[in-house]
């Protein structure tokens, strides 16, 4: 069906500009390939699991980081968590986020400390849309009687297609 | 185990590593999930736990019901490497940690606390596939030490050998010498190890699987001797367990000795940067002690091996504010641990000590406490914690001295506390914590009302958990010189 392939393109060429923009990386990779008949909502299941304990860590970042006496160490510790849960689903620009935040929790510097929340908020509400614009999309695959393509040869072909300047952004 | 590798004997030896028995432990729901999905992909059978005391509940519920652990470093509730070390020491799994974090320095850790490997994440299929070769390395270990005494001769003239060239020579002698005997740069250790082995050349039993159980038995009887008078035949003839030998202790007892020093320098170090338990500092204080008092401290509580872990991560309270409750006493049943030993049973003291930590803590009791001391005087009181939980106070000489002199001396091993296990343990634990300090205290008290003892026996309140646990609380609170400098004398000076 044509409706079927355009929206195969379409997730394709989504799902690349993802990676280019390191929006994920190959730890989503790794979870598709997880994903089976036996959980075919794997994947879901994990970033919703994600999109949760993230609310709640970031939650958890802005309490701490408004006390009167900022307990560095707390918040170092929420965001270790967060580290390991966005490095869980493959959110690149999230953890590498979190990677500076912790600088500035050992500086006890709460002014970069603000700035990089500010950010992790920023960048987790990003990725939560393009992980949720591409689920959109997977469904209406699904839908529309396609199936999915496997990230991996979505991946591989990043190149080609950036190369080919196929890719949109 | 000579039966075999539990679930890796002949039958399964054709699927093996399939059906390996993994528990995972991880804080974090989403890497909890994928994990247990890789795993499952594995063909592993397995089990997710995302609180470490839920894990340790787990273990110890369903001996021999696990092959693997996988833990994270960081969880609320409990270290990863402190899981790790209770794990080692109780069940003596092969452990695995994982983290985001790859820092040399926690790699170190790991290791040093024995972890099998140390993953970082994100943790790929390829590093999951293998773990099982952890289980089957252990495992030819253990048969291997269970062979002949030929072996351990070999092994015993390797680490001379090794010794003599250093420290660390032990270390390069070869795989685990010991049923379970990790690597570790421990030159007490070798020599223990070393005195050990040549003392006897029988043949090397099957291993011994430390139980929950059995370790219990172990420590009250370390308690009962005293940390430091501690030695394994003394162990092994309280423990009364007829097919435990000399050597299964002596091992043992390294492992735990060296367990709790590593957990006392942990705490130290966490301590001093700060931990990641929101309501469990322990150590917090200790920065204020003195090293070896420290190390006391925590080997007390270490030794906690319950599933209380209120009891574990004993909250040691500023030292003053431990004046104000129970605190003092705990560290006098330091002292008392220290100071010798003589079993002693006594139902005056039975009453004593349930009625000393009510007592002490309304204010009243030490009064009280003294003068049981006063009457017991001659016999240098000293008696046995029930359910040996707990080191027998002994008061030598000291006694007449006067209380300023009474310094805790080297702080005495931990171990007497072990306040794990049953409740009706715990209370009476800590009735013998308590009392021993007060036995001391009570040397300079002369007036006399013996009968006091009598008195207000009361002890029901002890009853109360949460006076146990704020009795456990303030543990190791080594602040002796503060205690000591409140007269001794009044009536009420301890007045919670």
């Amino acid at each position: 069906m044509a409706a079927v392939s355009q929206l195969q393109r379409q997730f394709i060429e989504y799902t690349t500009s993802l990676y280019n923009e390191g929006y994920l990386d190959d730890q989503y990779t790794q979870l598709q390939k997880l994903q089976d008949e036996s959980n075919p909502d794997f994947v879901v299941e994990v970033v919703s699991l994600f999109f949760e304990d993230s609310e709640k860590l970031l939650n958890n970042l802005a309490t701490a980081l408004q006390q009167k006496i900022v307990d560095y160490k707390q918040v170092d510790s929420h965001v270790h968590q967060f580290k390991g849960s966005s490095s869980s689903i493959g959110a690149q620009r999230v953890t590498n986020v979190c990677i500076h935040f912790r600088n500035f929790c050992e500086e006890k510097n709460l002014d970069g400390c603000l700035r990089c929340l500010q950010q992790l908020k920023h960048e987790y509400i990003q990725v939560r849309n393009k992980l949720e614009g591409l689920f959109r999309l997977e469904q209406q695959i699904l839908q529309a009687g396609g199936s999915v393509p496997m990230m991996e040869s979505i991946c591989t072909s990043a190149s080609t297609m950036s190369s080919s300047g196929k890719l949109s952004a | 185990m000579t039966e075999g590798i539990h679930g890796f004997s002949s039958p399964r030896a054709d699927v093996f590593p399939a059906g390996l028995r993994v528990l995972v432990v991880d804080d974090d729901p989403t890497w909890l999930k994928i994990l247990e999905k890789m795993l499952k992909k594995c063909s592993y059978e397995v089990t997710t736990c995302g609180l470490a005391i839920e894990a340790l509940d787990l273990l110890r519920e369903r001996k021999d019901g696990f092959d693997i652990v996988i833990s994270d470093v960081n969880m609320p509730d409990m270290d990863g490497f402190k899981l790790l070390e209770h794990v080692g020491l109780e069940m003596d799994l092969p452990v695995l940690m994982m983290s985001v974090d790859g820092e040399t320095s926690r790699v170190m850790r790991g290791v040093q606390h024995g972890a099998c490997d140390y993953l970082l994440k994100p943790i790929r299929m390829k590093e999951l596939r293998n773990i099982w070769q952890h289980v089957y390395r252990k495992k030819i270990h253990e048969v291997k030490d269970s062979e002949s005494h030929e072996g351990l001769e070999e092994i015993l003239m390797m680490r001379n050998v090794s010794e003599q060239q250093s420290d660390d020579g032990y270390l390069f002698c070869g795989g685990d010498m010991t049923p379970g005997s990790r690597k570790r740069k421990d030159s007490e250790h070798n020599k223990y190890e070393e005195k050990d082995f040549a003392d006897h050349s029988s043949v090397k039993k099957a291993r011994v699987v430390w139980t929950v159980d059995l370790h219990q038995k172990f420590v009250k009887a370390v308690n009962l001797i005293g940390f430091e008078k501690v030695g394994p035949k003394k162990i092994l003839d309280l423990m009364n367990v007829p097919w435990l030998t000399r050597e299964n202790v002596a091992s043992h007892l390294q492992k735990y000795r060296l367990y709790l020093t590593r957990l006392q320098k942990d705490d130290l170090k966490t301590s001093a940067s700060g931990t990641k338990h929101p309501d469990i500092n322990p150590r917090d204080t200790t920065e204020k002690r003195t090293e070896p008092i420290k190390i006391q401290q925590n080997e007390a509580v270490s030794s906690h091996r319950t599933t209380n872990h209120t009891i574990h991560e004993v909250d040691v309270k500023g030292n003053n504010a431990a004046l104000q409750t129970i605190k003092p006493k705990k560290m006098i049943t330091g002292y008392a641990a220290k100071t010798s030993i003589h079993p002693f049973e006594s139902t005056q003291y039975s009453q004593f000590n349930s009625v000393l930590p009510t007592q002490y803590s309304w204010g009243g009791g030490f009064k009280e406490i003294q003068f049981k001391q006063e009457n017991n005087n001659n016999n240098a009181p000293q008696f046995q914690v029930h359910n040996s939980c707990f080191t027998g106070v002994g008061l030598p000489a000291q006694q007449n001295t006067s209380i300023p002199s009474f310094q805790l001396p080297d702080p005495v091993i931990g171990p007497t506390w072990s306040m794990k296990q049953d409740p009706c343990t715990e209370q009476t634990s800590i009735n013998n914590m308590e009392l021993s300090p007060f036995l001391l205290q009570g040397q300079h008290c002369s007036s006399t009302n013996v009968d006091h003892q009598n008195k207000g026996v009361t002890v029901t309140k002890f009853n109360d958990q949460e006076f146990i646990n704020d009795a456990l609380k303030f543990d190791y609170d080594y602040e002796y010189p503060d205690l000591w400098e409140y007269p001794v004398i009044g009536q009420g000076l301890f007045i919670v």
